[in-house]
């Protein structure tokens, strides 16, 4: 009986570390996951951008808590793909070197050349891993890192992008973790067909549209462009995977029409009147009342990464309230030019996703409760093992309290006995735990495998990977649960024993 | 035999030996026991007085309340509260009923041992352990310190009556008579002054119950033990320096 004791409180123990692990791992990654792809901070003025943005980060990057910053611009786009399809993607435009300072641009680049296998590809069929044709792994990874490629025509560097390694659709991933291009039939000149890997990093091109708009944020002329890809990247967080395309910031700011311009206006005076922009090469000067004057390039975003403890909430909100402060300042050195300091928006990772962060909490919190009254069984299980225990020692304690045990030390003899019951099932339910979310995504590959059962849909859950990783804490906390269920149930068969009439008790048959 | 004074006992709540106070007193004692709404009178006010070292037999038959006299004796259980009579059970000079029941509790580890007739010994503890337990018992959390003293008391008892071949036996592997000895090490491991025993020789054969009551005796003579015994037999009783006689819940003239 008290094997069956321990085990009930082994069980609950493991299912609640579990979920509270995989869930409170998922919420973690969903947070962490932000600073992968994002930094810490982001000051955003959308669509229309601001200007003089090197010296907001010459600025930033002067603040103590600011370990880099980088320009940043994000728009919508459309994708024409080589196979004829059209695709929406996120558009962000960002600068190689000074992104990858921020995020963690370069770990996230898929194609590169890799010295192991992944832990699951035990026979080494990641082509990162051999080579993929004539492609040179370093120079896709450089290519990745600068968003160039090299022209096939002119043998120069050109602009080119970083779609996620999910939104073209052109790769395959396999169940050991790594990704193929996909093989197609492709139509030959001299009529015949032969099958082609769709390795887009090696000679794929991308056509892409892009609305920009103007100061007033009505849209001008669609423009269209074609980008060689340079390398695709795999955050790890699907969404992003699946909906965001890198490209060069020069290219993204021409395509915008955020890059530098001249812009005609008015001089002061009675004939003076408003500013009028005109495009590059179309300066005119037939109107002695108009003037050309700078309109310096614009960014719709710059991004932070911090210094420090950024993980955790305060961490992130000094950081933010530091940003805003340097941004006030380069809104009083720029008035007029940017967006004032009351306008602009600063935000972090969670700020931005707080709806979503808070759902995943709630949850969380939720599944926690359910399982914690799950647990509650395991309480009442104790009680009524105990209370069955007590009923069959009937005998034993009225000869304990007949050599002299008190009451007190009945009870506390049983309550210890529910102690030990809670240590024994605390400590094999925290190591069984340990267990199993260490290994919960070759479990869920097995459970694929075998009967086809997929409950970690990337689709869904935003990430590859199952949360693997126990808390120290979580697992105290679990623990000390696990013992307190225990005394908890041992509590009231303890106290039926310790108040036993010693007589009727040795009368006992 | 060595005695088990290697124990640092705690001072118990009960006086020392007196040549003039009676060992145990028992005046006026009443017990009703409720069965659902019927009440069950079972002793009638029993008066009774055993000298420091003497052996009194109680003999009674089945029913007549000679457990429930020892029951109260040893405070396991209290008797009715007096209408006025003097009613009390006194153990050198002190009436248990004036006992809280940790004091009581303390009584029962210290000063009084029961021997009881089904030997009452813990099934799934060894001969060593049964008897260790009492000395656990009496010493609670401070029992760490005294563990060897109290293992080693408790082999040298179990050595005295004739059982250190069968330390690490289970009780269940014993017969009555090895039980019996078993229940009385462990009454004695705390060196009371006073040894209660309900029918000690009740289930066993005739020739076992005799070698247990002579050395019942012998020990008694050795510790100078205080015993009172229950029995319905009369042979038993003929061992008793005094015999007192129950018959439905009073004792009667001899």
């Amino acid at each position: 009986m008290p094997l069956l004791a321990a085990a009930a409180v082994w069980l609950c123990t493991v299912m609640v570390l579990v979920v509270w692990s995989v869930m409170g791992g998922f919420l973690s990654m969903l947070i962490g996951s932000g600073r992968t792809v994002t930094g810490d901070v982001i000051i955003a003025w959308p669509n229309a951008g601001f200007p003089y943005y090197h010296d907001l980060i010459d600025r930033l990057q002067k603040e103590p808590l600011v370990d880099a910053a980088a320009p940043m611009i994000e728009s919508f786009g459309m994708l024409s793909l080589p196979d004829g399809r059209l695709q929406h993607a996120l558009i962000r435009g960002v600068d190689g070197p000074s992104y990858a300072r921020v995020t963690k641009y370069a770990d996230t680049l898929w194609w590169k050349p890799i010295a192991r296998p992944l832990d699951k590809d035990t026979d080494g069929m990641d082509p990162r891993l051999h080579g993929l044709g004539r492609s040179s792994w370093e120079q896709v990874f450089q290519n990745g890192m600068t968003l160039t490629r090299r022209s096939e025509i002119t043998g120069e560097p050109e602009a080119a992008i970083v779609p996620g390694v999910e939104v073209t659709g052109f790769n395959s991933r396999r169940p050991e973790g790594y990704y193929v291009p996909k093989v197609m039939e492709k139509r030959l000149p001299d009529g015949s067909t032969a099958e082609l890997d769709q390795f887009l990093p090696r000679d794929g091109k991308i056509l892409i549209h892009m609305a920009p708009l103007s100061a007033t944020g009505k849209a001008v002329e669609m423009t269209s462009r074609t980008f060689p890809v340079a390398n695709e990247f795999q955050s790890g967080v699907y969404e992003f995977d699946q909906e965001f395309v890198l490209m060069r910031l020069d290219a993204a700011q021409e395509m915008l029409r955020l890059n530098a311009a001249k812009r005609l206006e008015k001089r002061d005076g009675p004939t003076g009147g408003g500013p009028r922009v005109v495009a590059p090469g179309e300066e005119t000067f037939d109107d002695p009342a108009e003037q050309l004057v700078d309109d310096p390039a614009r960014v719709t975003h710059v991004i932070v990464k911090g210094k420090g403890d950024t993980a955790t909430s305060e961490g992130s909100q000094a950081l933010k309230a530091a940003c805003r402060r340097v941004y006030g300042e380069f809104a009083a050195a720029h008035a007029g030019s940017v967006p004032g300091s009351g306008d602009i928006r600063i935000f972090t990772w969670e700020d931005k996703n707080r709806t979503m962060i808070n759902a995943v909490q709630k949850e969380t919190s939720l599944l926690l409760f359910l399982f914690m009254l799950i647990s509650l069984v395991a309480v009442f299980l104790i009680l009524a093992i105990f209370w069955s225990m007590v009923a069959e020692k009937t005998k034993d304690i009225g000869v304990l309290r007949a050599v002299g045990a008190g009451s007190a030390g009945i009870a506390g003899w049983w309550i210890s006995y529910g102690l030990a019951i809670g240590l024994v099932g605390g400590v094999l339910g925290v190591a069984g735990a340990y267990l199993v979310v260490y290994n919960i995504n070759p479990i869920h590959d097995w459970l694929g495998r075998q009967m086809g059962i997929v409950i970690w849909d990337p689709a869904i859950y935003y990430f590859f990977k199952i949360p693997n990783e126990v808390d120290p804490a979580k697992a105290a906390w679990v623990f000390a649960g696990a013992m307190m269920s225990s005394v908890l149930g041992a509590v009231v068969p303890a106290l039926r024993a310790a108040y036993m009439d010693p007589v009727k008790a040795l009368r006992f048959e | 035999m060595t005695p088990v004074t290697t124990l640092t006992a705690t001072p118990s709540q009960v006086p020392a030996a007196s040549d003039t106070l009676p060992a145990l007193c028992i005046v006026g004692v009443r017990k009703t026991y409720r069965l659902g709404r019927v009440r069950v009178p079972v002793l009638h006010g029993v008066d009774l007085s055993v000298s420091e070292g003497e052996f009194v037999a109680i003999l009674g038959a089945s029913g007549s309340g000679k457990s429930t006299l020892l029951h109260l004796a040893g405070g396991l259980d209290r008797p009715d509260k007096g209408r006025g009579e003097a009613s009390r059970i006194e153990f050198r000079g002190v009436d248990l009923n004036t006992m809280s029941r940790g004091q009581l509790d303390r009584y029962r580890a210290r000063d009084a041992g029961f021997v009881f007739q089904f030997y009452h010994l813990l099934p799934e503890l060894t001969v060593l352990q049964n008897v260790v337990i009492a000395a656990m018992v009496r010493r609670g959390f401070g029992y760490a310190p005294y563990a060897a003293a109290c293992r080693d008391a408790a082999r040298k008892l179990l050595e005295d009556v004739g059982l250190s071949h069968r330390l690490n036996h289970r009780p269940v592997e014993l017969s009555g008579g090895e039980r019996q000895r078993v229940a009385i090490a462990r009454a004695l491991i705390n060196e009371p002054s006073l040894l209660l025993a309900d029918e000690p020789t009740g289930n066993l054969d005739r020739a076992t119950g005799e070698s247990i009551l002579t050395m019942l005796l012998e020990i008694r003579a050795r510790r100078k033990l205080t015993m009172l015994v229950v029995t319905h037999d009369q042979h038993t009783a003929a061992r008793a320096d005094r015999i007192v006689r129950l018959a439905d819940g009073r004792v009667v003239p001899g």
